[in-house]
């Protein structure tokens, strides 16, 4: 089949489209990559093709919706109250506003929780920069406080316990609760050595011990306890 | 299109807020034909208007069974831009130069640096002008066909003639757009 060129002026477009068939598309190639007339010009339609593709979508302007909802319905009595937010929440329906917002809402109830806000009772007074400064310091201040508080509490736990621990094995301590069995000896006779160390202490006086070990390290009752 | 058919049957009904959510789904799309064919912004801004009125007014006359609403919208923008370009046709000679000159768009294109966006304004802007030097009857057909992305059922419906008109509109549009384009300086990179 001898392809010409007003075959391929006519079928441009088509074969631009792809609504060629597969021998059609072959014939036509083949003419275009040896014809001088038609190189150029399927080269310029496709370029002038691909630049009416990247055109993009003009936005209208805003006020464009009102002025045709005013041609059509009529002036439409100003909103107030609630309807009047809603309306304005409208716009925030499309799915790349509605993250934003999300994310600006959830920042701003962290940052007014933080700022000890109070939602009973919200004053405009409480959004002043001075206000929230103070709020932010007394917050931190709090949290600061009571961290501290809680790791000298662990502090102190684990002194008592480590405490307890190290008098639990001294060899004194042992011997006063667990009783020994006496050394075999004869009526009336000695064994040479010296004598031992109490069999029994005072259960009262070991009870003491321990309150002495807790008293030590108890920071409240140490001189240099926390403010 | 289930949706506009919905739409339009509570707008019959007297529902305003139908009609409402009608002028906001399809006043972009229509906005964007007026201003490919007239290539000036704010006669596309009256035109939608005008568009929009008449299709308020002709609403009882919609038949789905002959069509989506989007065609049958696009059909009446096509008929009004062809009344506004044979009214205003002595007066085309005279218009500024200002009116003519193509808005900067790239709302898209934030992302590309300032050159390139210049580049590709400057670019879109020269497309526009190649585009209404046009001929309507092929500028119409490219406008729906390259911008729009309609298929050839539907632009035969727009148009109201065969498809093979509608083909033939079409490919003569391409070729004379690259001719005035090529004229233009606008080549091949």
């Amino acid at each position: 089949m001898n392809w010409t060129c007003e075959q391929t002026e006519l079928l441009l477009s088509d074969y631009l489209d792809g609504l060629l068939s597969a021998a059609e598309t072959h014939e036509f190639d083949a003419h275009v990559n040896t014809c001088a007339r038609c190189t150029p010009l399927v080269s310029s339609v496709t370029h002038a093709l691909s630049r009416l593709h990247a055109l993009p979508q003009i936005e209208p302007p805003a006020r464009l919706v009102y002025n045709i909802l005013d041609k059509t319905l009529g002036p439409r009595e100003t909103v107030t109250g609630w309807a009047a937010v809603l309306a304005w929440f409208r716009g925030f329906n499309a799915q790349r506003l509605a993250y934003g917002g999300v994310s600006l809402c959830a920042m701003f109830l962290t940052v007014a929780s933080f700022t000890s806000f109070n939602w009973k009772k919200p004053r405009v007074a409480d959004l002043s920069p001075a206000n929230v400064y103070r709020g932010a310091d007394r917050q931190a201040h709090l949290v600061y406080a009571r961290s501290a508080k809680y790791v000298s509490d662990l502090r102190v736990v684990y002194e008592i316990q480590s405490r307890l621990q190290r008098s639990d094995e001294l060899p004194g301590s042992q011997d006063s609760t667990t009783p020994q069995a006496a050394p075999d000896k004869n009526p009336g006779s000695t064994d040479g050595t010296a004598p031992a160390s109490p069999k029994q202490q005072n259960r009262a006086n070991d009870l003491g011990s321990r309150a002495i070990v807790l008293a030590a390290a108890c920071p409240v009752c140490s001189e240099g306890g926390i403010r | 299109m289930e949706q506009d058919v919905q739409l339009v049957q509570q707008c019959l009904q007297g529902d305003g807020s139908a009609w409402e959510e009608l002028v906001r789904q399809h006043n972009r799309r229509v906005f964007n034909i007026c201003y490919r064919f007239t290539g000036n912004r704010t006669e596309a801004e009256d035109l939608t208007q005008d568009v929009f009125l008449r299709i308020y007014r002709t609403l009882g006359s919609y038949r789905s069974a002959h069509g989506g609403f989007a065609t049958w919208m696009t059909s009446v923008t096509r008929n009004l831009l062809i009344d506004h370009y044979r009214r205003t046709k002595r007066d085309r000679a005279t218009d500024s130069l200002d009116d003519a000159m193509p808005v900067v768009e790239n709302k898209e294109s934030s992302a590309k640096r300032p050159d390139e966006q210049a580049l590709l304004g400057e670019l879109s802007g020269q497309v526009q002008t190649a585009l209404t030097k046009l001929s309507p009857e092929l500028r119409e057909a490219v406008v729906l066909r390259d911008l729009q992305q309609l298929e050839y059922g539907e632009i035969q419906r727009v148009l109201a003639v065969p498809e093979g008109t509608v083909k033939s509109r079409i490919n003569r549009g391409r070729i004379e757009l690259a001719r005035i384009l090529q004229q233009m300086g606008v080549r091949p990179s």
